[in-house]
């Protein structure tokens, strides 16, 4: 404990000397601002701003590139609260209650909870990441395919909690979403699925442009199909500040999101985006009255709010403990420390102290800075509303296919983010829920590929997810849940979900 | 007659005002296509060398990641982008495997060799034999006696199927004829890290992602791709050594053009690299990255790149379509 606080003492005179410091600052503001950026997310922030690190000292870039992760994180909830437009993947759930917040004129809470959960999530993914590090990043390397697939598997069931309205339509949604996840090349078979020819589409459908277009601009297109336009906000001082209910319900989300988080976030691979949806899930399910979850509740807000940004400080436990690449996010990062000759391995944090403790120090700072930054702007970022939607529209569409395109300069993207536009704008008009699409799409190549690398790993046996404690756990949890769900279709008994409105239609 | 003669020297006055133009090659900024994403092998290769390159050309060239399918996108990009000498690729070994897949599938391939030209090649590192601690293995031997005595019992990890790190093991695998488990990643990053866990026991890694766990002693190496020792592991024998004379791997990244491209700017660009590669500072980069230069001129580049291309297709073929087998 002694040791620990020496070294976050060692930490902290590196994160404050005024050099880094102003780096720190520079990576929060650009984060903020690519996290705004529709379609933009940290992985493509950080990306693009790697080659401009190659120049500086190592911490130096590490701090940077944290802040700009960290800003994005924060950044990415201000757009999907103001305009429904997920500024990246994670920030799906906050557009479902947060947009609706905004309707309802209380875009300043939606938008001073999601920042305050943040902060309270990255400052308790920090201190975990400090005192933890190297205990769960033991415990993470133990999830090989076979737990990822129980995890995901979790992921699925809770797709039946995550939306109100018709099971039947949910699961449609769900199933067009898995379906979307089909496209690409089968990683075990090297098969071309469903590619048209396209060898963009190698790869898949990317969940950025889908979630850009299903939420986004059908949003625009709807506005534009109405006979009266949408009246414009004009938010008064007293609505910019959450009231004592709003905090009161925000405190358990906030917690436990942080919590749930903080321990995906640990577990190597991508799963760190399911934490958004998992946490909405959860909420829902304990909330005394659900039916208020996709009209505007604050716990939707909170509580996937908080769950992304703990489990952006989770995926650095891993990284620097062990020196692994887990994520593509880290993989840049190892990159960005391995141009200057620091090879990546269980290693770092005893040969590099002050990279390592400086690193966790100035995620403390980039914190506290990112909330200094984000409370106040909560007002200028609400006056945006001020802003007539003849105006606004053309010029958010303009920054959605900028904000997609630059992600891996590619105009198939443009044109997956244009259809699913059209894709959601039609699903809308029939009331269908689209989260479960983007849901589905996220989960699908993920549990199929560690599905299939669970059966190569055994020869074939599915006994391989009974053999393994962890595995096992997580796949029982997920049946119980999963028979909580299908329940009320066996017994025909009226639960909260037939009495729950889906997101109002403005037709 | 006289219209014609008129024609004839027009166009000569013409291509006389175009010459001066094409000699100062280059005349404005050149894009480098990076098939990978920020961070991976090809692009920390080629931001640096596009650096050194600028100095000699006088003229910016700007990385463009087009990364996709495994590097297949980037490829195709380039391979059938405008041959003016102002769009040139930073390529790895696995431009070699695609259209070899392809053909596998029946499928229009996205690219063929035929439509690149060698520049330069920047590096060429070896893979190596990576093992979990766990395995009872200690030598490449032991490994390949304990595949033997346990067939189709060892797994691997590897980048992915068909992917550079998958074929570098295959070759071990149809060379010393036994029979390992395939577990593809996405990637070299999760394949290492799965190794870590003990999920699989074995992995052809490149050198620079497991020195820091060999340091450390999280694995253990048993050998190496290479045609002679690792100048940074000299007690580690190669597959040639050990008798498995068709072994023999390396992930090099090298400048390539699109057919076609005007033979000055070929020249330019050659010249360009032959200095780029003697760079201080690029030097400097790449021992950080622990990748030795390993420089080789558009002619020998091309023998090297046509042996190499030549095992990995044929690898390839015997490894045709794969069967998930129960």
């Amino acid at each position: 404990m002694v040791e620990t606080f020496d070294n976050l003492m060692l930490g902290f005179s590196i994160a404050l000397q005024p050099q880094i410091l102003v780096y720190a600052f520079a990576g929060c503001i650009i984060g903020t601002l690519v996290g705004m950026m529709p379609g933009l997310g940290p992985l493509a922030g950080i990306s693009i701003l790697l080659p401009a690190t190659f120049g500086l000292n190592p911490i130096i870039a590490i701090v940077l590139l944290a802040g700009v992760y960290y800003g994005a994180m924060y950044g990415g909830s201000t757009t999907s609260i103001l305009m429904r437009i997920p500024g990246e993947a994670a920030s799906v759930m906050t557009c479902v209650d947060g947009y609706e917040m905004t309707k309802n004129g209380r875009a300043g809470p939606a938008l001073a909870i999601a920042a305050i959960g943040s902060f309270i999530a990255g400052t308790f993914g920090v201190i975990g990441l400090m005192l933890l590090a190297p205990t769960l990043a033991g415990w993470a390397l133990r999830f090989g395919p076979p737990e990822y697939t129980a995890l995901l598997m979790m992921g699925l069931f809770i797709l039946a909690y995550m939306s109100g309205g018709s099971m039947l339509k949910t699961l449609a949604m769900a199933g067009f979403g898995l379906a979307l996840g089909m496209i690409g090349i089968d990683a075990m078979s090297g098969y071309t699925r469903f590619s048209m020819g396209i060898v963009e589409l190698g790869d898949g459908v990317g969940i950025v442009p889908v979630a850009v277009g299903l939420f986004g601009i059908s949003e625009i297109l709807i506005t534009a199909g109405q006979a009266a336009g949408e009246k414009v906000q004009k938010p008064k001082l007293r609505d910019l500040i959450p009231s004592r209910e709003e905090f009161r319900l925000s405190a358990g989300p906030i917690g436990r999101g942080s919590l749930l988080g903080f321990l995906i976030g640990i577990i190597p691979g991508s799963a760190h985006i399911i934490s958004s949806f998992v946490s909405y899930g959860i909420e829902r399910r304990l909330a005394r009255d659900p039916e208020r979850f996709g009209k505007g509740a604050i716990e939707g807000v909170a509580g996937p709010e908080s769950a992304n940004n703990a489990a952006a400080s989770g995926a650095f436990v891993p990284m620097m403990a062990l020196g692994v690449p887990t994520s593509p996010v880290t993989a840049v990062m190892i990159a960005a420390i391995m141009v200057h000759g620091i090879s990546p391995g269980p290693l770092l944090m005893s040969q590099q102290p002050e990279l390592f403790w400086g690193f966790v120090a100035s995620m403390y700072v980039g914190n506290v800075v990112l909330l200094i930054l984000n409370l106040p702007m909560v007002g200028l970022f609400v006056n945006l509303l001020r802003i007539p939607y003849s105006y606004l529209y053309p010029g958010i569409l303009c920054f959605c296919i900028l904000g997609t395109y630059s992600v891996a300069n590619s105009l198939i993207d443009v044109w997956i983010m244009l259809i699913m536009g059209g894709v959601g704008y039609v699903l809308r008009k029939f009331r269908y829920d689209l989260a479960p699409v983007a849901l589905g799409l996220v989960l699908a190549p993920m549990l199929e590929l560690s599905l299939r690398q669970s059966l190569a790993m055994s020869a074939g046996d599915y006994g391989i997810f009974l053999e393994r404690p962890i595995a096992t756990t997580m796949l029982v949890l997920g049946l119980v849940l999963f028979l909580l769900a299908i329940r009320p279709l066996i017994f025909k008994g009226k639960d909260w979900r037939s009495t729950v409105g889906l997101e109002e239609q403005q037709n | 007659m006289k219209t014609r003669l008129f024609f004839a020297a027009s166009i000569l006055a013409l291509a006389a005002f175009a010459a001066p133009a094409q000699e100062t090659y280059p005349s404005r900024s050149i894009t480098m296509i990076v098939p990978f994403p920020p961070g991976g092998v090809a692009d920390l290769t080629g931001r640096p060398i596009a650096a050194a390159m600028e100095k000699v050309l006088k003229q910016p060239i700007a990385p463009v990641n087009r990364s996709g399918a495994g590097g297949k996108v980037g490829y195709a990009a380039a391979a059938n982008s405008k041959p003016d000498g102002y769009t040139i690729l930073i390529a790895l070994s696995s431009v070699s495997i695609f259209p070899e897949v392809d053909a596998i599938f029946n499928l229009k391939p996205a690219y063929t060799l035929d439509q690149l030209v060698p520049i330069a090649l920047v590096s060429a590192d070896p893979t190596i034999l990576v093992v979990h601690p766990s395995l009872p293995a200690k030598t490449a031997k032991d490994f390949i006696a304990l595949a033997k005595k346990q067939p189709n019992e060892i797994a691997f990890s590897s980048s992915g199927l068909y992917g550079t790190l998958h074929i570098a093991m295959e070759m071990v695998v149809q060379s010393a004829g036994v029979k390992l488990r395939h577990v593809p990643f996405a990637g070299g990053g999760p394949a290492i890290t799965a190794l870590l866990g003990g999920h699989v026991m074995a992995l052809s890694s490149g050198p620079a992602a497991a020195v820091g766990h060999l340091r450390s002693g999280k694995l253990r190496a048993l050998a190496s791709w290479g045609d002679k020792r690792l100048a940074a592991m000299p007690d580690l024998p190669t597959w040639k050594e050990l008798g498995y004379k068709n072994v023999e791997f390396y992930i090099w990244a090298g400048l390539l053009a699109p057919k076609g491209t005007p033979d000055e700017a070929i020249k330019a660009l050659r010249n360009a690299a032959r200095t780029a590669v003697g760079d201080a500072e690029f030097k400097r980069v790449m021992t950080k990255l622990e990748t030795p230069v390993n420089y080789l001129d558009a002619p020998e580049f091309q023998k090297f790149w046509d042996r190499d291309a030549e095992r990995l297709v044929r690898t390839v073929k015997r490894v045709g379509k794969v069967v998930t087998a129960k």
